[in-house]
């Protein structure tokens, strides 16, 4: 097995760099985390001493599968998904629910949702498809079909939850690595013909609180109460956080509990009132670098498989932050999608630093030549 | 394995190269979107946010919504909504306000009325987040407030309807009381609840919940550093629930109330032609209203542990033993059975012997030879001992599931009890034990496991009286919108058929209006003078109780336990309309006690029907529509 033939120039090609901002921004996360419990007073732990906890494992996790060569990981990848769907397909009996949808596995601290994981999986299983059937051409739709059930599967276990971001999110992923690896225009034509038609089919499954999201970004002044509420309490966080914030746990909106979701998904409005424009604008570099940085790993990759999986990984990434941050400025909907790394979540934390040791990974093989 | 790795077909890495390309620039233009928006909202339109989060500013408020009016089946009015006064204290940053409820206290001493809140406003109070200082204020303490509102920065008077119950506690247990909802019953709730909503916890207003609830509503509203609003922002109305048309008659359940009032036990009346409830009372009660704005420890413990279970509905969950009533049950099957025929004679010298035991007939003198008509009019024990044992406790609890016992009548209200019909099989089941044939004995005459609702008792001689229907008894009529459509309408329903021949039912029926109207019947204190009722009197001896609970009740009742008085009838014998069960706890003999109480429910309903019944007209809110005007 290529594991057990251990190559110590690895170490040598470590992405110190990618690292060293990946840790910055957790770090900075930590932070932000600390200031939206600071008004809090319950005996527990304090969410950011979990999130710690988190990047602790998680960096573990992201060595571990930087140490394994991708190509062994990827050609399990079938096997990971299998064990996947079965967890989803667990969570769907036994699973916990909390705020009215069940996406829970475990309990106390080791409650986590396969559902996060799914992300990471969907990748290398689809780097692995994709690595088996190489074309010189462009994919037809007729290609597409199996790569399409896998993320199907995952994508309506997760719908049914009900977690709309994250099924979305698979959607999105697969749909950024088709287009990577090129498509045939007339199945482009078709497909999105069909999608079309899903739509309104789609329209039917989504639970009410999901349309009305919907609805919500389409028509803001529809509903100035529900979500759009939230988006309001956002926009005015953000907006009134103006070009130095208002310092750090001095974000009123954040402090007098204004602003919703304030660990999960409207962490950047609580960094962006008490820094400014000037700490979101870090911020958003920070995350710039990491990205350019992943798609550069892509580029560099020795082989497609390297490529497709460094791509996917940063197409994961990258969409997330735009999603999430355009969703608090009030320019996309809001779907629970986190900002990555810089939100309070277990499982979340643990398939992006799996995504970063998956970068790491292929960066550090890259000029490693297997016979 | 690893040579497939450097066998690369098709697509080379650096194929990608200017799509790699494509995507960075891709998102670079994505991240400068971003920035616009964030210099947009941080820059430009940053001083005016700035000012709406210093003002702090948008708050979110619910609007309860009405819940839906329950009306009797002529259309009177038996729940309504009326609006209730609290007084809130809204904490804010600003200092100094907190002495507002320090001067509030003054005012209410001054006048020397009663200030519920006695402690401090708590230092760490989450800001903007109410408080309650004083719940369901009269209008004295209202004008209070509200006159001296400039001294009392953060207090505010906040309006919501509650519900107003007009007739107290006369169908309480039925209707059941609302409340605000626990904070267990919104995590289960899976969103369909909020903070502050409420709703039905017992009776009608729980099991019809979903339909009368209707939607809370919310409005968000700019406030100042005081608390007070400036600006509307937006409100989603709030949706008023369905009302409720019952099938209670509303006259007759007053005069059921009153002919029960003093005594504990249950009332029950039925339509024997569609299974209506007409009326149906559980005695003692409780005031309802006194849920609607939270109910003191001291009046909900006085009312949990109150011997008389106020609080529960007997008519639906009281279990007593049926005692005489049964035999109606155990003479149908042995007539059909054709153990006996209505000649058959039984001597009674006052007590049965099976073995080395005496079972007694109540009277101790005996009735001497006697048929079955005899036996029934004046209920004796000897008689059905002798057929009872012919039967068999199988076939008399066939009889009785038919007449629809042992299982629940099926009605619209939450936790009815099914009761016990005894069998061989239950018994091995449930007491590991072998069925023993002095256990017959008292099954025959209604006694040992035997275990009835009052309602059911009313529902098996409804059964009996129309001609062999078992309905289903229903509480609701139909479910109308606030302007008087019918939104969803309930039809009887057919639960069982009797089929008992002809010739049974002659039999059995002129044996019931014997017990009525014959001399030496034992139910003549239900006599009607030109209404010819059909009866039954029981009385129950009282064994079943765990001996705690015996000495518990006898040390309040000061009197040794008594036996249940029981009587169930059908009246008119010929053509049958309504059927009356009455169930009295420790009240004594069902012929002295509960005939006379059954005689006045009778007579309240043949006088009722004489009476001109208004026309039905759309019910309103009368009390919310001046709320209205007070808002406006």
């Amino acid at each position: 097995m290529i594991f057990l033939k251990f190559d110590r120039r690895i170490f040598h090609y470590f992405d110190w760099l990618l690292l060293a901002f990946v840790l910055t921004i957790c770090a900075i996360g930590v932070l932000n985390i600390y200031s939206t419990g600071f008004s809090a007073s319950e005996g527990q732990i304090p969410l950011y001493l979990k999130q710690i906890q988190w990047i602790a494992i998680g960096l573990i996790f992201m060595m571990i599968i930087f140490f394994i060569d991708y190509r062994v990981i990827v050609q399990y990848a079938y096997v990971i998904y299998g064990i996947s769907i079965a967890l989803l397909v667990l969570v769907f009996i036994f699973g916990y629910a909390s705020h009215g949808s069940q996406r829970w596995l475990g309990g106390g601290f080791f409650a986590f949702q396969p559902s996060e994981l799914m992300k990471i999986v969907i990748i290398i299983t689809l780097a692995r498809y994709f690595d088996d059937h190489k074309s010189s051409e462009s994919y037809k739709l007729k290609e597409l079909l199996w790569p399409l059930l896998i993320v199907a599967v995952p994508f309506v276990l997760i719908l049914k939850q009900p977690d709309l971001g994250t099924a979305l999110m698979l959607m999105i992923i697969f749909i950024s690595i088709v287009f990577f690896i090129g498509v045939d225009r007339k199945s482009l034509i078709i497909a999105i013909t069909s999608a079309l038609i899903f739509i309104p089919i789609g329209w039917s499954f989504l639970k009410d609180y999901q349309r009305e999201r919907l609805i919500t970004f389409l028509d803001p002044e529809n509903d100035p109460l529900g979500a759009g509420y939230h988006i309001i309490q956002s926009m005015i966080a953000i907006g009134s956080g103006e070009i130095f914030g208002k310092g750090f746990l001095s974000g009123s909106q954040t402090q007098l509990k204004f602003l919703p979701e304030q660990q999960t998904d409207f962490v950047f409005s609580v960094f962006a009132e008490e820094w400014g424009f000037i700490g979101a604008l870090i911020l958003i570099i920070l995350f710039m670098v990491v990205i350019l940085w992943g798609l550069k790993i892509a580029l560099q990759a020795r082989d497609l498989l390297g490529t497709i999986t460094a791509f996917g990984v940063t197409a994961f990434i990258s969409w997330e932050v735009f999603i999430n941050i355009g969703m608090v400025l009030g320019i996309l909907p809001v779907v629970g999608i986190p900002l990555p790394l810089f939100s309070y979540g277990g499982s979340a934390m643990l398939s992006l630093m799996a995504a970063i040791g998956l970068l790491m990974n292929v960066s550090a093989r890259r000029f490693i030549l297997q016979r | 394995m690893e040579k497939k790795y450097d066998q690369l077909k098709g697509q080379e890495p650096a194929e990608f190269r200017p799509k790699i390309k494509i995507v960075a620039l891709l998102f670079l233009i994505a991240v400068s979107v971003l920035l616009m928006r964030l210099g947009y909202l941080e820059i430009i339109k940053g001083t005016e946010f700035k000012k709406k989060s210093e003002n702090n500013s948008i708050r979110f408020r619910q609007i309860r919504s009405l819940r839906g009016l329950i009306m009797d089946r002529n259309g009177v009015v038996l729940v309504d909504n009326r609006p209730s006064f609290d007084v809130l204290y809204v904490p804010t940053k600003n200092k100094g306000n907190e002495l507002s409820v320090e001067k509030l206290k003054e005012l209410y001493r001054g006048k020397s009325l009663e200030f519920s809140y006695d402690q401090s406003i708590p230092k760490d109070a989450k800001l903007y987040l109410p408080i309650k200082l004083d719940k369901n204020v009269n209008m004295e303490k209202v004008a209070l407030v509200e006159t001296n509102a400039l001294n009392l920065p953060g207090v505010y008077i906040d309006v919501s309807p509650i519900r107003l119950y007009l007739d107290g506690e006369m169908l309480a247990p039925v209707i059941g009381y609302t409340g605000e909802i626990s904070e267990e019953d919104i995590e289960k709730s899976d969103d369909k609840y909020a903070y502050g909503d409420v709703l039905g916890k017992h009776g009608l207003e729980k099991y019809f919940d979903d339909y009368i609830r209707g939607r809370s509503g919310a409005e968000l509203v700019e406030v100042n550093v005081h608390g007070k609003e400036i600006r509307n922002l937006g409100v989603n109305k709030p949706v008023s629930g369905y009302n409720m048309v019952l099938t209670i008659d509303a006259d007759l359940q007053k005069a059921a109330w009153q002919a029960m009032e003093g005594k504990a036990g249950s009332a029950v009346v039925l339509d024997t032609r569609d299974g209506s409830v007409l009326a149906m009372v559980s005695s003692p009660s409780f005031d309802p209203n006194l849920f609607n704005n939270g109910i003191s420890n001291e009046q909900w413990n006085e009312l949990q542990n109150n011997p008389f279970a106020p609080l529960s509905n007997k008519a639906i969950s009281g279990l007593y033993p049926p005692g005489s009533t049964y035999k109606l049950i155990v003479a149908a099957a042995a007539l059909e059975e054709g153990v006996i025929t209505p000649d058959t004679k039984v001597l009674c010298r006052g007590s049965f012997t099976l073995g080395n035991r005496t079972y007694r007939c109540w009277n101790k003198h005996g009735h001497g030879y006697v048929d079955l008509h005899r036996a029934i009019v004046e209920s004796c024990d000897v008689y059905f001992y002798t057929v009872g044992k012919m039967l068999g406790v199988d076939t008399i609890a066939r009889y009785a599931k038919l007449f629809g016992l042992g299982e629940p009548a099926g009605i619209d209200l939450p936790g009815e009890k099914s009761g016990l019909v005894p069998t061989k099989e239950w018994k091995l089941k449930r007491k590991k034990q072998a069925w023993q044939m002095g256990e017959t004995i008292s099954v025959s005459i209604g006694q040992g496991f035997d275990l009835v609702t009052p309602l059911q008792l009313a529902n098996a001689y409804s059964a009996f009286a129309n001609g062999g229907t078992l309905w289903r008894p229903y509480l609701v009529k139909y479910i109308e919108s606030a302007d008087g459509k019918i939104y969803k309408e309930f039809l009887p329903e057919k639960k069982g058929e009797l089929r008992l021949s002809p010739k049974t039912v002659e039999v059995l029926n002129s044996a019931l209006w014997g017990v009525v109207n014959e001399p030496g019947g034992t139910g003549h204190a239900a006599s009607l003078p030109g209404i010819d009722v059909g009866g039954k009197t029981g009385t129950s001896q009282v064994l079943g109780l765990p001996a705690d609970e015996k000495a518990r009740r006898r040390k309040i009742l000061g009197a040794f336990q008594k036996d249940h008085a029981l009587f169930a009838c059908f009246a008119p014998v010929k053509k049958p309309e309504i059927a009356v069960a009455v169930i009295l706890e420790n009240a004594g003999g069902g012929g002295a006690v509960a005939a006379p109480v059954a005689r006045k429910i009778l007579s309240a309903y043949f006088e009722g029907k004489k009476k001109d019944r208004h026309p039905r007209t759309v019910a309103q809110n009368l009390q919310m529509d001046k709320l209205d005007k007070l808002n406006n």
